[in-house]
């Protein structure tokens, strides 16, 4: 039995360092792409042009930021983002709380319930290629390409299921006998929904706006399509429009495509524990 | 379920408090239904309807009605062959990449170290990144004369490659770029699946003396199962809509070697603007979108 211990501690050891070495790996991996990008945004040209490159930058400088958010239009496009952005999360988390909250607690004549809820996950499969030509047609129609409403819109049809069935899910994780109380006090039931479930509903409220507001803000193929002009443009697209085929803006892009990321980051560190639990709820119950 | 309206404590309401309370299982739906309605039904048809007509750059001109034309088109055209098969090799070897990579992440940091959810949310950064962001990024380490890559290569003697720019290289760079933002996606939810194990039937495997393989084998991968069905779901319907990356690291080149259905179904409707034939290929896609997933939602019995 000694040996077996000893021999089985030796190899935990083995097994617990090589997994140390392997998790250090993936992190490095992880990591370095993101400090790259970081670190090219504040080279000089020259100096991201280097052979063999610099892995710190020797000359720091803001060149590239003041070109990309001060003689070009960035800025614009990142309000434009941002402003796109809270417009969809704030239509889909509300419209998307509502029939989430319906489809959890409500019943419905002839398995309405189940039908409505498969085609509402069925509409998120839909690839954006598949609507983007309707889209754009109808756009073009009502003379609103190029209008931040057409990209709410747009963004909206792929943020709406997904916030429906997040919610559906959390509040189907909540007790009912609360909201049955609430009513048996004399509430109604829409006050039983709006005073009870939705506050008990808050951390599910708010995993589900940060995705609604990450995936808009990283959106690009609909964009890309519904707008041309400066005044519509998200940050994606600005930062796109810099790889031309002749040349490559490097420390512009790079400076753009960081600042991209920062908020996203940042964001993603100060609600870490909703975004873990909203990411396996709404995907691990589907 | 609970009772709407009918509690003995019903104190004055008006007549449309009442109406409202009556139909509220309705009311509280309808928004949603209405807008996916609109947003989703409707480019539908309409998209069925330009599928069977030549539509002309030139908006003043007509729809000319050509039936199942466009759909022909597809079962001759080359160029659609090549975005199918370019589609379905990306999806295969990503996905399966990321969740061999995934699973075994989840299960190392699982066991060794659990209480770090700051390595975690550091693990997590990429698959959060704007995807514009994350092909900007490859491309400048994969850039041929100032490209990190090439640097690495040199420093352990290997050759330098022109990656994205190299026929046999283009797809395998679009992959690992594409592996390194989704991977954590595979992982976190792995992560989740493996925090919610029941603890038990580890102690009675432990005590008949299993392997800790034997455990995974037997205990782990079956508990696994739905998360594991459905992470492979959703990263399968993404890597089918693939755009971004070869958008912008190859542009579907060199040779056609990265052009998946996405993005040669945006170059036919906007740069050779031929959006009746590029209805008819992304009803294609969406045919086959819906076939897989309602196929794989049956089978795993998701949709509950």
């Amino acid at each position: 039995m000694a040996t077996i211990r000893t021999r089985s501690r030796t190899r935990e050891m083995l097994l617990r360092l090589s997994a140390y070495l392997a998790i250090l790996v993936a992190l490095i991996l992880t990591l370095f792409p993101v400090y790259w990008i970081a670190a090219n945004s504040f080279k000089f040209d020259i100096d991201i042009f280097a052979v063999p490159p610099e892995w710190v930058p020797r000359n720091p400088t803001l060149k590239h930021y003041d070109e990309a958010f001060v003689q070009r239009p960035f800025l614009r496009y990142a309000l434009n983002s941002f402003l796109v952005a809270i417009g969809t999360t704030v239509i889909s988390v509300t419209f998307g709380t509502m029939a989430g909250y319906a489809l959890a607690r409500f019943s419905y004549p002839w398995q309405w319930r189940k039908q409505i809820s498969f085609w509402i996950l069925s509409t998120r499969m839909m690839p954006p290629i598949v609507s983007i030509i309707p889209l754009y047609l109808f756009f073009n129609y009502f003379d609103m390409l190029n209008t931040k409403s057409a990209l709410v819109i747009a963004y909206t049809a792929f943020n709406l299921p997904f916030a429906t069935w997040m919610m559906k899910s959390y509040f189907q994780d909540l007790p009912v006998e609360l909201e049955e109380a609430a009513i048996v006090d004399g509430d109604t039931r829409w006050g039983a929904f709006l005073h009870v479930a939705l506050p008990l509903a808050r951390p599910g409220l708010a995993a589900t706006a940060i995705f609604c507001l990450i995936i808009s803000w990283n959106e690009f193929l609909l964009s890309l399509v519904i707008t041309l002009t400066e005044q519509s443009q998200t940050l994606p697209i600005g930062i796109a429009g810099r790889v031309t085929q002749y040349s490559t803006y490097w420390g512009e892009i790079s400076a753009a495509g960081f600042m991209a990321c920062v908020p996203i980051v940042i964001f993603a560190f100060v609600v870490q524990k909703h975004l873990v639990r909203g990411l396996s709820l709404g995907a691990v119950k589907g | 379920m609970l009772q709407t309206g009918k509690s003995a404590s019903v104190r004055r309401r008006g007549p449309l408090e009442q109406w409202t309370e009556r139909h509220l299982r309705y009311l509280m739906l309808a928004p949603t239904v209405l807008i996916l309605l609109a947003l989703t039904i409707f480019p539908s048809v309409y998209m069925f309807y330009a599928a069977v007509h030549r539509i002309s750059p030139n908006p003043d001109l007509p729809w000319e009605f050509v039936g199942i034309g466009n759909f022909a088109r597809l079962i001759s055209d080359p160029q659609f062959h090549v975005a199918l098969r370019n589609t379905a090799v990306f999806t295969i070897v990503a996905v399966t990449l990321e969740f061999l990579l995934g699973l075994g992440l989840a299960l190392l940091l699982d066991r060794f170290i659990r209480r770090l959810s700051f390595l975690k949310t550091v693990l997590m950064i990429p698959m959060m990144l704007p995807p514009i962001a994350v092909a900007i990024t490859w491309k400048l380490i994969y850039e041929p004369q100032f490209g990190v890559l090439n640097e690495v290569m040199f420093l352990l003697g290997l050759p330098v490659q022109a990656w994205a720019g190299d026929v046999n290289l283009a797809m395998f760079s679009i992959i690992v770029a594409d592996v390194w933002q989704w991977t954590p996606f595979i992982f976190l939810l792995m992560l989740a699946g493996l925090a919610s194990l029941p603890v038990e039937p580890y102690e009675a495997a432990a005590l008949d003396g299993a392997s800790s393989w034997r455990q995974f084998w037997d205990l782990t991968l079956p508990f696994l199962k739905p998360v594991i069905a459905i992470a492979l779901l959703l990263r399968v319907m993404d890597a089918l809509r693939l755009f971004d990356l070869v958008f912008i690291l190859t542009g579907g080149g060199p040779a056609d070697r990265t052009k998946v259905l996405s993005l040669y179904i945006y170059q036919v409707a906007y740069r050779f603007a031929d959006p009746g034939y590029a209805a008819a290929m992304s009803l294609f896609v969406l045919f086959v979108t819906i076939v897989l997933s309602t196929w794989f939602m049956k089978r795993m019995r998701l949709a509950e």
